[in-house]
Protein backbone atom coordinates (compact mmCIF):
# COMPACT_ATOMS: atom_id res chain seq x y z
CA UNK A 1 0.00 0.00 0.00
CA UNK A 2 1.08 3.74 -0.63
CA UNK A 3 2.54 5.33 2.60
CA UNK A 4 1.73 8.67 3.24
CA UNK A 5 4.58 9.03 5.58
CA UNK A 6 8.22 11.23 3.79
CA UNK A 7 11.04 9.54 4.43
CA UNK A 8 13.36 11.76 1.85
CA UNK A 9 13.26 13.97 -1.57
CA UNK A 10 14.37 12.97 -4.63
CA UNK A 11 15.22 16.12 -6.72
CA UNK A 12 14.34 15.85 -10.07
CA UNK A 13 14.98 19.14 -12.58
CA UNK A 14 13.41 21.85 -10.49
CA UNK A 15 10.94 19.55 -8.65
CA UNK A 16 11.58 17.70 -4.84
CA UNK A 17 10.04 14.41 -5.18
CA UNK A 18 8.67 12.95 -1.64
CA UNK A 19 9.34 9.77 -1.38
CA UNK A 20 8.22 7.01 1.00
CA UNK A 21 10.79 4.39 3.23
CA UNK A 22 10.82 2.07 0.54
CA UNK A 23 11.21 4.50 -2.16
CA UNK A 24 7.74 5.20 -3.56
CA UNK A 25 6.18 8.05 -4.38
CA UNK A 26 4.10 9.35 -1.59
CA UNK A 27 2.12 11.63 -3.75
CA UNK A 28 1.15 9.41 -7.51
CA UNK A 29 0.53 12.76 -9.21
CA UNK A 30 4.18 13.93 -8.57
CA UNK A 31 4.93 11.08 -11.27
CA UNK A 32 6.64 11.99 -14.93
CA UNK A 33 8.56 10.41 -17.34
CA UNK A 34 11.92 12.19 -15.95
CA UNK A 35 10.51 11.09 -11.99
CA UNK A 36 10.93 7.64 -13.74
CA UNK A 37 14.29 8.20 -15.17
CA UNK A 38 15.66 9.83 -11.57
CA UNK A 39 13.87 6.58 -9.89
CA UNK A 40 15.85 4.34 -12.42
CA UNK A 41 19.03 6.32 -12.18
CA UNK A 42 18.81 5.81 -8.34
CA UNK A 43 19.23 2.18 -9.13
CA UNK A 44 21.94 2.08 -11.78
CA UNK A 45 19.29 1.63 -14.75
CA UNK A 46 18.91 3.39 -18.01
CA UNK A 47 15.03 2.88 -18.62
CA UNK A 48 14.92 1.78 -22.21
CA UNK A 49 11.69 1.27 -24.72
CA UNK A 50 10.93 -2.13 -23.55
CA UNK A 51 10.90 -1.11 -19.75
CA UNK A 52 9.03 2.29 -20.78
CA UNK A 53 6.53 -0.07 -22.68
CA UNK A 54 6.01 -2.17 -18.96
CA UNK A 55 5.84 0.82 -17.10
CA UNK A 56 2.86 1.98 -19.37
CA UNK A 57 1.19 -1.69 -19.06
CA UNK A 58 1.76 -0.76 -15.65
CA UNK A 59 0.07 2.15 -15.20
CA UNK A 60 -2.71 1.46 -17.46
CA UNK A 61 -3.48 -1.59 -15.38
CA UNK A 62 -3.71 1.07 -12.29
CA UNK A 63 -5.68 3.38 -14.08
CA UNK A 64 -8.40 -0.24 -14.81
CA UNK A 65 -7.84 -1.82 -11.55
CA UNK A 66 -6.88 0.94 -8.68
CA UNK A 67 -3.81 -1.74 -7.25
CA UNK A 68 -0.95 -2.62 -8.70
CA UNK A 69 -0.36 -5.79 -10.06
CA UNK A 70 1.62 -8.56 -8.34
CA UNK A 71 3.39 -10.60 -10.62
CA UNK A 72 1.50 -13.57 -11.67
CA UNK A 73 -1.35 -10.64 -12.77
CA UNK A 74 1.49 -8.15 -14.58
CA UNK A 75 2.85 -10.88 -16.65
CA UNK A 76 -0.25 -11.80 -17.65
CA UNK A 77 -1.31 -7.97 -18.18
CA UNK A 78 2.08 -7.51 -19.92
CA UNK A 79 1.58 -10.33 -22.59
CA UNK A 80 -2.01 -9.22 -22.86
CA UNK A 81 -0.59 -5.94 -24.22
CA UNK A 82 2.19 -6.63 -25.60
CA UNK A 83 2.26 -10.21 -26.80
CA UNK A 84 3.10 -13.20 -25.46
CA UNK A 85 6.67 -13.45 -26.08
CA UNK A 86 6.88 -10.36 -23.13
CA UNK A 87 4.17 -11.63 -21.17
CA UNK A 88 7.32 -13.76 -19.41
CA UNK A 89 8.70 -13.53 -15.83
CA UNK A 90 12.29 -14.11 -17.77
CA UNK A 91 11.72 -10.93 -19.89
CA UNK A 92 10.72 -8.94 -16.84
CA UNK A 93 13.12 -10.61 -14.35
CA UNK A 94 15.70 -9.31 -17.20
CA UNK A 95 14.43 -5.91 -17.09
CA UNK A 96 13.56 -5.08 -13.31
CA UNK A 97 15.70 -7.61 -11.15
CA UNK A 98 14.60 -9.21 -8.33
CA UNK A 99 11.25 -8.21 -8.07
CA UNK A 100 9.61 -6.71 -11.08
CA UNK A 101 6.44 -6.11 -9.64
CA UNK A 102 7.73 -4.00 -6.95
CA UNK A 103 10.23 -2.38 -8.92
CA UNK A 104 8.31 -1.43 -11.65
CA UNK A 105 5.07 -0.60 -9.21
CA UNK A 106 7.86 2.09 -7.72
CA UNK A 107 9.34 3.24 -11.61
CA UNK A 108 5.50 2.98 -12.93
CA UNK A 109 5.00 5.73 -9.69
CA UNK A 110 2.12 3.37 -8.20
CA UNK A 111 1.89 2.37 -4.69
CA UNK A 112 3.51 -1.00 -3.85
CA UNK A 113 1.64 -3.91 -4.69
CA UNK A 114 -0.50 -5.16 -2.37
CA UNK A 115 -0.38 -9.14 -3.00
CA UNK A 116 3.40 -8.83 -3.51
CA UNK A 117 5.45 -10.96 -0.77
CA UNK B 1 -16.08 -36.35 4.70
CA UNK B 2 -16.14 -32.83 5.51
CA UNK B 3 -16.50 -31.79 9.47
CA UNK B 4 -18.76 -28.85 9.38
CA UNK B 5 -18.08 -26.29 12.54
CA UNK B 6 -20.97 -23.92 13.39
CA UNK B 7 -20.51 -20.94 16.08
CA UNK B 8 -23.53 -19.23 15.81
CA UNK B 9 -26.91 -19.60 17.05
CA UNK B 10 -29.55 -21.29 15.36
CA UNK B 11 -31.78 -18.89 16.91
CA UNK B 12 -30.49 -15.23 15.63
CA UNK B 13 -28.84 -16.03 12.48
CA UNK B 14 -29.26 -17.77 8.98
CA UNK B 15 -26.06 -19.18 9.28
CA UNK B 16 -27.10 -22.74 10.11
CA UNK B 17 -29.21 -22.76 6.58
CA UNK B 18 -25.50 -22.28 4.92
CA UNK B 19 -23.93 -24.46 6.66
CA UNK B 20 -26.61 -27.43 6.08
CA UNK B 21 -26.89 -26.84 2.48
CA UNK B 22 -23.21 -27.29 2.05
CA UNK B 23 -22.95 -30.94 3.43
CA UNK B 24 -22.94 -34.17 1.98
CA UNK B 25 -24.37 -37.14 3.11
CA UNK B 26 -21.25 -38.39 5.16
CA UNK B 27 -20.13 -34.73 6.14
CA UNK B 28 -20.40 -34.08 10.30
CA UNK B 29 -21.38 -30.39 11.98
CA UNK B 30 -19.91 -29.86 15.27
CA UNK B 31 -21.55 -27.15 17.20
CA UNK B 32 -19.55 -24.77 18.92
CA UNK B 33 -19.27 -21.23 21.10
CA UNK B 34 -22.70 -20.00 20.50
CA UNK B 35 -23.43 -22.79 18.24
CA UNK B 36 -24.30 -25.17 20.99
CA UNK B 37 -27.76 -23.80 21.66
CA UNK B 38 -28.48 -25.63 17.95
CA UNK B 39 -27.88 -28.60 20.68
CA UNK B 40 -31.48 -27.38 22.40
CA UNK B 41 -34.53 -29.89 21.89
CA UNK B 42 -36.42 -27.01 20.26
CA UNK B 43 -34.07 -26.49 17.78
CA UNK B 44 -33.48 -30.36 16.64
CA UNK B 45 -35.65 -30.41 14.17
CA UNK B 46 -33.44 -28.53 11.93
CA UNK B 47 -30.90 -31.56 12.15
CA UNK B 48 -33.10 -34.47 11.67
CA UNK B 49 -31.33 -35.60 9.03
CA UNK B 50 -27.70 -35.39 10.96
CA UNK B 51 -28.64 -38.37 12.72
CA UNK B 52 -25.25 -39.47 14.66
CA UNK B 53 -23.63 -36.66 12.34
CA UNK B 54 -24.10 -33.87 15.31
CA UNK B 55 -22.03 -33.10 17.76
CA UNK B 56 -21.80 -30.77 20.25
CA UNK B 57 -18.99 -29.41 22.15
CA UNK B 58 -19.11 -30.02 25.94
CA UNK B 59 -16.99 -26.83 27.57
CA UNK B 60 -18.85 -24.49 25.51
CA UNK B 61 -22.47 -26.02 26.75
CA UNK B 62 -21.28 -25.94 29.85
CA UNK B 63 -20.53 -22.68 30.29
CA UNK B 64 -23.60 -21.86 29.30
CA UNK B 65 -25.51 -23.71 31.49
CA UNK B 66 -26.28 -25.87 28.56
CA UNK B 67 -25.12 -29.50 29.43
CA UNK B 68 -28.20 -30.95 30.84
CA UNK B 69 -30.86 -29.76 28.19
CA UNK B 70 -29.38 -30.77 25.69
CA UNK B 71 -31.31 -32.82 22.89
CA UNK B 72 -30.40 -35.98 22.71
CA UNK B 73 -29.71 -36.58 18.98
CA UNK B 74 -26.42 -34.30 19.87
CA UNK B 75 -23.42 -36.00 20.46
CA UNK B 76 -21.43 -34.24 23.33
CA UNK B 77 -17.81 -33.90 22.69
CA UNK B 78 -14.85 -32.85 24.44
CA UNK B 79 -12.11 -30.81 23.51
CA UNK B 80 -10.06 -33.79 22.86
CA UNK B 81 -13.42 -35.22 21.11
CA UNK B 82 -12.62 -31.81 18.71
CA UNK B 83 -9.80 -33.57 17.94
CA UNK B 84 -10.48 -36.53 16.99
CA UNK B 85 -13.05 -35.37 14.87
CA UNK B 86 -10.72 -33.06 13.10
CA UNK B 87 -8.85 -35.73 12.10
CA UNK B 88 -11.31 -38.19 11.07
CA UNK B 89 -12.01 -35.22 8.54
CA UNK B 90 -10.59 -34.81 5.12
CA UNK B 91 -10.70 -30.72 6.13
CA UNK B 92 -12.87 -28.91 8.08
CA UNK B 93 -15.03 -25.66 6.99
CA UNK B 94 -16.07 -23.06 9.36
CA UNK B 95 -19.09 -21.16 9.17
CA UNK B 96 -19.66 -17.85 11.41
CA UNK C 1 -12.24 -23.66 -14.93
CA UNK C 2 -11.27 -27.22 -13.90
CA UNK C 3 -13.86 -29.30 -14.89
CA UNK C 4 -13.67 -33.13 -14.97
CA UNK C 5 -16.70 -35.80 -15.86
CA UNK C 6 -17.59 -37.85 -12.53
CA UNK C 7 -19.38 -40.72 -12.64
CA UNK C 8 -23.02 -39.42 -12.46
CA UNK C 9 -22.32 -37.79 -16.01
CA UNK C 10 -22.34 -34.47 -13.87
CA UNK C 11 -20.05 -31.45 -14.28
CA UNK C 12 -18.17 -30.89 -11.15
CA UNK C 13 -15.52 -27.66 -10.23
CA UNK C 14 -12.36 -29.05 -8.42
CA UNK C 15 -9.55 -26.98 -7.63
CA UNK C 16 -6.95 -26.37 -4.87
CA UNK C 17 -9.43 -23.34 -2.59
CA UNK C 18 -12.69 -22.74 -2.59
CA UNK C 19 -13.35 -19.52 -1.21
CA UNK C 20 -17.42 -18.91 0.20
CA UNK C 21 -18.01 -15.54 -0.45
CA UNK C 22 -21.55 -14.65 2.00
CA UNK C 23 -21.37 -10.91 2.19
CA UNK C 24 -21.89 -7.87 0.28
CA UNK C 25 -19.98 -5.35 -0.80
CA UNK C 26 -20.10 -2.29 1.61
CA UNK C 27 -21.52 -3.31 4.64
CA UNK C 28 -18.76 -5.06 6.41
CA UNK C 29 -14.63 -6.10 5.38
CA UNK C 30 -15.76 -9.68 4.81
CA UNK C 31 -16.23 -9.75 0.98
CA UNK C 32 -12.53 -7.82 0.56
CA UNK C 33 -11.09 -9.77 2.96
CA UNK C 34 -11.95 -13.02 1.11
CA UNK C 35 -11.33 -11.80 -2.28
CA UNK C 36 -7.80 -10.78 -0.71
CA UNK C 37 -7.52 -14.30 0.24
CA UNK C 38 -8.61 -15.63 -3.47
CA UNK C 39 -6.05 -13.29 -4.88
CA UNK C 40 -3.19 -13.64 -2.81
CA UNK C 41 -3.97 -17.72 -3.35
CA UNK C 42 -3.78 -17.75 -6.71
CA UNK C 43 -0.71 -15.18 -6.66
CA UNK C 44 1.08 -18.65 -5.56
CA UNK C 45 -0.41 -20.37 -8.74
CA UNK C 46 -3.46 -22.37 -6.76
CA UNK C 47 -6.35 -22.98 -8.41
CA UNK C 48 -9.20 -20.87 -6.68
CA UNK C 49 -12.56 -20.69 -7.33
CA UNK C 50 -15.41 -18.75 -5.87
CA UNK C 51 -18.99 -18.92 -4.49
CA UNK C 52 -20.84 -16.42 -4.31
CA UNK C 53 -23.52 -17.16 -1.42
CA UNK C 54 -26.02 -15.55 0.14
CA UNK C 55 -25.34 -11.70 0.14
CA UNK C 56 -22.22 -12.38 -1.47
CA UNK C 57 -24.12 -12.33 -5.28
CA UNK C 58 -24.39 -8.60 -4.47
CA UNK C 59 -20.41 -8.48 -5.15
CA UNK C 60 -21.42 -9.35 -8.90
CA UNK C 61 -24.53 -6.83 -9.34
CA UNK C 62 -23.54 -4.57 -12.15
CA UNK C 63 -23.69 -0.89 -11.94
CA UNK C 64 -21.80 -0.48 -8.34
CA UNK C 65 -20.01 2.65 -7.37
CA UNK C 66 -17.94 3.66 -4.86
CA UNK C 67 -19.32 4.05 -1.13
CA UNK C 68 -20.73 7.65 -0.24
CA UNK C 69 -17.51 8.42 1.69
CA UNK C 70 -15.05 7.81 -1.46
CA UNK C 71 -14.35 4.03 0.14
CA UNK C 72 -13.26 1.73 -3.07
CA UNK C 73 -16.16 -0.67 -3.90
CA UNK C 74 -15.15 -3.97 -4.53
CA UNK C 75 -16.43 -4.01 -7.98
CA UNK C 76 -12.62 -3.25 -9.26
CA UNK C 77 -11.23 -6.38 -7.50
CA UNK C 78 -14.04 -8.56 -9.50
CA UNK C 79 -13.14 -6.90 -12.37
CA UNK C 80 -9.28 -7.83 -11.98
CA UNK C 81 -9.98 -11.54 -10.80
CA UNK C 82 -9.59 -12.82 -15.00
CA UNK C 83 -6.16 -11.57 -14.60
CA UNK C 84 -5.34 -13.53 -11.39
CA UNK C 85 -6.34 -16.25 -13.84
CA UNK C 86 -9.52 -16.64 -11.28
CA UNK C 87 -12.36 -17.55 -13.76
CA UNK C 88 -14.32 -19.88 -11.80
CA UNK C 89 -17.17 -17.68 -10.45
CA UNK C 90 -20.42 -20.06 -9.10
CA UNK C 91 -22.91 -18.29 -8.20
CA UNK C 92 -25.92 -20.32 -5.59
CA UNK C 93 -28.83 -20.52 -7.92
CA UNK C 94 -31.02 -20.08 -4.25
CA UNK C 95 -29.20 -16.63 -3.47
CA UNK C 96 -30.39 -15.22 -7.35
CA UNK C 97 -34.15 -16.24 -6.89
CA UNK C 98 -34.41 -15.28 -3.55
CA UNK C 99 -33.00 -11.72 -3.96
CA UNK C 100 -35.31 -11.75 -7.12
CA UNK C 101 -31.79 -11.47 -9.41
CA UNK C 102 -30.79 -13.32 -12.74
CA UNK C 103 -27.60 -13.45 -14.07
CA UNK C 104 -28.59 -11.11 -16.80
CA UNK C 105 -27.78 -8.56 -13.50
CA UNK C 106 -24.23 -9.24 -13.20
CA UNK C 107 -20.97 -7.84 -14.23
CA UNK C 108 -19.21 -11.20 -15.75
CA UNK C 109 -20.71 -14.66 -16.72
CA UNK C 110 -21.05 -16.94 -14.31
CA UNK C 111 -22.12 -20.72 -13.68
CA UNK C 112 -25.16 -21.12 -11.52
CA UNK C 113 -24.94 -23.59 -8.78
CA UNK C 114 -27.88 -25.73 -8.01
CA UNK C 115 -28.03 -25.97 -4.04
CA UNK C 116 -28.06 -30.25 -4.20
CA UNK C 117 -24.60 -29.70 -6.35
CA UNK C 118 -22.90 -27.46 -2.97
CA UNK C 119 -21.77 -30.87 -1.12
CA UNK C 120 -19.91 -31.71 -4.36
CA UNK C 121 -18.12 -28.91 -4.72
CA UNK C 122 -16.82 -28.23 -1.56
CA UNK C 123 -15.48 -31.89 -1.26
CA UNK C 124 -13.93 -31.19 -4.91
CA UNK C 125 -11.60 -28.62 -3.45
CA UNK C 126 -8.62 -29.03 -1.19
CA UNK C 127 -9.42 -26.05 1.68
CA UNK C 128 -12.77 -24.48 1.51
CA UNK C 129 -12.69 -20.91 3.53
CA UNK C 130 -15.74 -19.14 4.34
CA UNK C 131 -15.90 -15.45 4.24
Amino acid sequence: MASSEIYRYLPVLDQEVALDPEGFLVDMADWSPAVAEALAAEEGRILTAEHWEVIQVLRDFYERYEVAPAMRPLVKAVGLALGAEKGKSLHLMRLFPDSPAKVGARLAGLPKPANCL
Amino acid sequence: MILHLLNRSPATAGTVDDALAAMGPDDRLLLIEDGVLGALPAQASLFTGLAGRLFALREDLAARGLLERCAEQANIVDVEGFVTLTEEADKTVSWF
Amino acid sequence: MNETEIATGERVTEGDLLVILRHSPHGSSWLREGLDTALVAAAFGQRVSLLFSGDGVLALLDGQQAGALGQKGTHGVIDMLAMYDIETLLVDAHALISRGLSTEDLLLPVSVVEGAALPKLLDQHRLVLNF
